[in-house]
């Protein structure tokens, strides 16, 4: 009777053994669940964040849209309604709040152009970064200081002292340049342009007279 | 016979399966730390902006102020109460247990650094690890004769209006014109100078040919 029954229970040895085995290997298919983690490594982030390359000057940013360098294009973190006001020329607006949506996708996750953030500080600007960055999209940059330090260092530049060193006053002039281009219109822009049209007229005149008498004699 | 030699292939094939499965359990490494809130979720959180505290505020039973400058800086002077985690230590072991330990107590962590810009990005990166009791101080630390001040700063605040300011230069620019014009009105007489020039270009070719 015994016999029996330990000789129907052996005949499904087999199976019992792969049915175990089969269960063992489904628990390591369970076990990879923490590499799904949607990122790069924490370590890896934090590093990111310590490292400040991800920051360029409003002068850079002048120079490369003075130049018309097609190499980067501009993110207006801002709401809709303050990117009307004013914005940075070229810039593409994305609402903070927006940032991932599907429609925007394109811009961020790209590896050809590189991505220039800027907000009214850098502190929203600087967010955005970090979850882009966080998502390993490329080329990734934040604006310093973002608009304020635009306006303050661009489009209305602060006269150096005359104490200071020249440099000082060279990046002036350039600054005021640049803003030149940005729209920014000097009183003193009138005069000097008065002055340049008085000029020409005097020399033309006399030069071509005094020409004349030259050319016949041949 | 045949029996025996069943049973021992099939010994040795389980072996095998098992040992396989022994390793992958072995060589399996869980990351150290893994977040607990994804990027979306994160999003969300910062655009809520429920995560700023001023410094009227921070004199609260629940709140543990940790001051993430350096050690230097921590020295030279820091707030009432904090301790000093420097950013780049935040993924210690020592420093996360404190910060398992503060979120276990039901505390919550107030990041505080010389400036919210600088704080910003440390307190992003704790809220995603799920240390989600956390906010920002909005504070400007600055040292007069060695001596620390704190105030209040103000976070993505526009300063100055740039379209205003452009505009405005572009007004005073029309005002300093309309001032010269009237001046000197008698330039729209000189303009007519360029005409003089075309007859004395012509005179200038006519000797030329002749000459030849």
């Amino acid at each position: 009777m015994v016999k029996k029954r330990i000789a129907k229970i052996l005949s499904f040895r087999y199976t019992m053994m792969a049915a175990i085995l089969i269960l063992l290997a489904g628990g390591l298919v369970l076990l990879p669940k923490y590499q799904e983690s949607e990122g790069i490594p924490a370590e890896q982030l934090l590093s990111n964040i310590i490292s400040l390359e991800r920051y360029v000057s409003t002068d850079q940013i002048s120079d490369k849209l003075i130049s018309q360098d097609p190499s980067f294009i501009l993110i207006d973190v801002r709401s809709e309604e303050r990117y009307n006001s004013y914005t940075l020329p070229n810039a593409i607006n994305i609402p903070l709040k927006k940032l991932l949506d599907k429609e925007f996708e394109s811009y961020l996750n790209q590896d050809q152009y590189d991505v220039v953030f800027f907000s009214d500080d850098n502190f929203y600007a600087d967010q955005a970064w970090a979850i882009c960055n966080r998502l390993e999209y490329k080329n990734l940059h934040v604006l310093k200081g973002g608009i304020n330090k635009w306006f303050t260092t661009i489009i209305n530049p602060k006269k150096p002292n005359e104490n200071m060193s020249s440099k000082a006053f060279e990046l002036y002039t350039t600054r005021k340049a640049a803003s030149l281009f940005y729209g920014v219109v000097y009183p003193d822009q009138t005069k000097t342009k008065s002055v340049i049209k008085k000029a020409p007229r005097k020399i033309i005149t006399v030069k071509k007279k005094k020409k004349m008498p030259v050319e016949g004699g041949c | 016979m045949k029996e025996l030699e069943k049973t021992k292939r099939i010994s040795i094939a389980s072996t095998l399966f098992i040992l396989a499965v022994l390793i992958g359990l072995f060589t399996y490494k869980r990351p150290k730390n893994t977040y607990s809130h994804d990027t979306k979720n994160t999003l969300e959180k910062v655009s809520n902006y429920n995560y700023f505290i001023n410094l009227n505020d921070i004199n609260n039973q629940d709140y543990a102020l940790v001051d993430i400058r350096s050690a230097f800086d921590f020295e030279k002077g820091h707030l009432k109460d904090a301790i000093n985690i420097h950013t780049p230590d935040f993924l210690n072991e020592d420093n996360l247990t404190i910060f398992k330990e503060l979120k276990n107590t039901n505390k919550t962590i107030v990041l505080c650094g010389n400036n919210p810009q600088e704080t910003n990005l440390p307190f992003l990166l704790l809220y995603q690890l799920g240390y989600d009791n956390i906010k920002l101080l909005t504070v400007d630390i600055d040292y007069n004769q060695n001596r620390l001040i704190a105030k209040n700063s103000e976070i993505e605040t526009s300063k100055a209006d740039v379209t205003a300011f452009i505009q405005e230069s572009v007004k005073k620019q029309a005002e300093a014109m309309k001032k010269a014009k009237v001046v000197v009105k008698p330039k729209p007489k000189a303009v007519t100078a360029p005409k003089k020039i075309i007859p004395l270009k012509k005179k200038k070719k006519m000797p030329v040919e002749g000459g030849c």
